[in-house]
């Protein structure tokens, strides 16, 4: 796939570490934050294709992030990330506009096959 | 009855002990208005209530009226010399001779206190002594029919009364215990969802990045066979929490009529090789007359392949293993059994096994008796267990049958 630029917004270092090394290996662009709110910053203003969210942040409920980036930058496309693996935790993602989900944890493989998914999933929308 | 005044007494005290039962305040105080009032319409010295202890087989006093402490205080009494023939359960024994007669344990005693004649009730339910009044009077007189059959009357009411609360009280019991229990789980699995959160964030770290390295060492080295290792006993960690997880989450089974022996039979068939290799028999008696009742198929599936996977663990090798399922139409429940010849649970640890993380096997999670739990009490059933070590262990499990409610849908 050809490289994307992603935002990694989770409070645990260890897997912003991770995500980093796996997705920079494969050419894409990676920026980290470690909190809502700069995550939220980070959305309204940069570019990013995909955004890798942590339901569960310090500051703030993931859903929350949703709910903004469902007003305010419609196509972004969101892969959630939680440590509660339930389909319906997934399902209520899903329906709050994320584009993926990813239960904690993960292999590097699953990682990027979500995001590969996410991608074309976003580009085959049609233009409005 | 002899004289209105008479019978306008015996109503009083019966009116009295009547109200007493009915406004529920203690047994206590039920039996010491039944001594004082039958005493006072007797006219008599005194009486004692004695109950029979189920258990013991003894005779406890329940009340006392009028007789000083020695007396009351004297020693046990021999059970066998108070019980009523069954022919004479709902008569009054008459002794007049308290010298003489056998039932009177302590004749010095009682007639130093003043007792010159003695009246024995039997307290009755059907064929079955409760307990006895036994009523002192100072001096011999005669009693009619009517008089004896309001003693008679009274004491069956009080026996009445024991069994109620008896009844009542076990219920209680039980209850406070289901609910001990309920409690214990609901905390421990909210406790075990906060862990697993806790713990997966480290283990994506840890899955992440061995994964990511397993594919730069050189294939066949003894990195690669440890980046393995960790990669295959981090999924083994998701696995145990994602099971602990499903434990903590209340969720509402999807009910549709089924009959329970074929999910039964399907459980059998998922464990049926395990059993196979191991050479152990696994024999059905499932009831011909089943009925069905609204369950959750793979719920109730998963309880029985972990009950029969445990009872598998249990039995050495050519061991057996049986599964039962009972109608109860009467109790309009169904009963269903798992047995095993195995080497049987302690009495210390029949006490864990719904734990959950309690577990005898080296790579078991102890989930699947908690799982097992919460989804019988999903479908409001009672599972209980009866073990002996080195003899084997039985669970039995019941269910209430239900009739499909129109128009309900549980599993929408």
């Amino acid at each position: 796939m050809k490289p994307v630029s992603v935002l990694v917004i989770d409070d645990e270092q260890v897997i912003c570490d991770a995500c980093q090394l796996v997705l920079s290996e494969q050419g894409h662009a990676v920026t980290l934050t470690n909190t809502g709110a700069d995550g939220l910053a980070a959305i309204r203003q940069g570019t990013y294709d995909v955004v890798l969210l942590d339901m569960k942040l310090p500051d703030m409920d993931g859903m929350e992030i949703l709910k903004a980036v469902q007003e305010e930058k419609r196509r972004l496309c969101i892969i959630v990330m939680t440590g509660y693996s339930s389909i319906s935790n997934a399902v209520q993602a899903i329906k709050k506009g994320a584009s993926e989900y990813l239960a904690k944890p993960f292999t590097d493989d699953e990682l990027l096959e979500t995001i590969g998914n996410a991608c074309v999933d976003t580009e085959q929308q049609p233009t409005t | 009855m002899t004289s209105p005044t008479k019978f306008e007494n015996y109503f009083r005290v019966f009116r009295d002990i009547l109200r007493s039962i009915y406004h529920s305040i203690s047994l206590q105080e039920v039996f010491n208005i039944v001594v004082t009032k039958t005493a006072e319409a007797l006219n008599a010295k005194g009486a004692l209530l004695r109950i029979l202890n189920q258990e013991t087989r003894q005779f406890d006093i329940g009340a006392a009226y009028g007789l000083g402490d020695r007396y009351v205080t004297k020693g046990p009494v021999s059970t066998e010399k108070l019980l009523h023939h069954p022919s004479e359960l709902h008569k009054v024994k008459i002794i007049t001779d308290i010298w003489h007669a056998p039932r009177v344990e302590y004749p010095q005693l009682a007639w130093d206190e003043g007792i010159r004649m003695i009246l024995d009730v039997p307290m009755a339910i059907g064929n079955e002594m409760r307990g006895m009044i036994r009523i002192y009077l100072a001096e011999p007189r005669t009693f009619s029919p009517d008089e004896l059959d309001f003693m008679v009357t009274i004491a069956e009411q009080c026996a009445c009364i024991i069994e109620r609360v008896r009844l009542a009280e076990n219920q209680q019991t039980h209850i406070t215990h289901l609910a001990t229990q309920m409690e214990k789980m609901s905390s421990l699995g909210r406790m075990a969802a906060g862990v697993a959160h806790e713990i997966n964030n480290p283990l994506a770290g840890i899955l992440l990045f061995s994964s990511n390295m397993s594919k730069k060492v050189d294939p066949g080295s003894p990195l690669e066979k440890g980046l393995k290792i960790i990669i295959r006993e981090t999924l083994r960690c998701k696995s145990i929490i994602q099971g602990l997880l499903e434990f903590a989450r209340d969720k509402p089974p999807k009910k549709v009529m089924e009959d329970i022996n074929d999910v039964i039979r399907t459980a059998m068939g998922v464990v049926e090789n395990q059993f196979y290799v191991r050479h152990v028999s696994l024999e059905p008696h499932l009831a011909q007359d089943m009925v069905k009742t609204p369950l959750d198929k793979n719920q109730i599936e998963q309880m029985f392949i972990n009950l029969l996977l445990n009872a598998l663990q249990a039995v050495e090798d050519h061991g057996r293993v049986s599964v039962k399922s009972t109608l109860d139409s009467e109790k309009n429940r169904i009963e269903t059994e798992i047995a095993d010849n195995g080497c049987g649970i302690s009495v210390e640890n029949v006490k864990k096994i719904f734990e959950p993380f309690y577990t005898t096997r080296a790579n078991g999670t102890g989930l699947g008796l908690a799982v097992s739990y919460g989804i019988i009490e999903n479908h409001r059933g009672n599972i209980r267990v009866f073990s002996k070590l080195g003899e084997g262990t039985r669970f039995v499990i019941d269910f209430p049958i239900l009739d499909e409610k129109p128009g309900r849908k549980e599993d929408a």
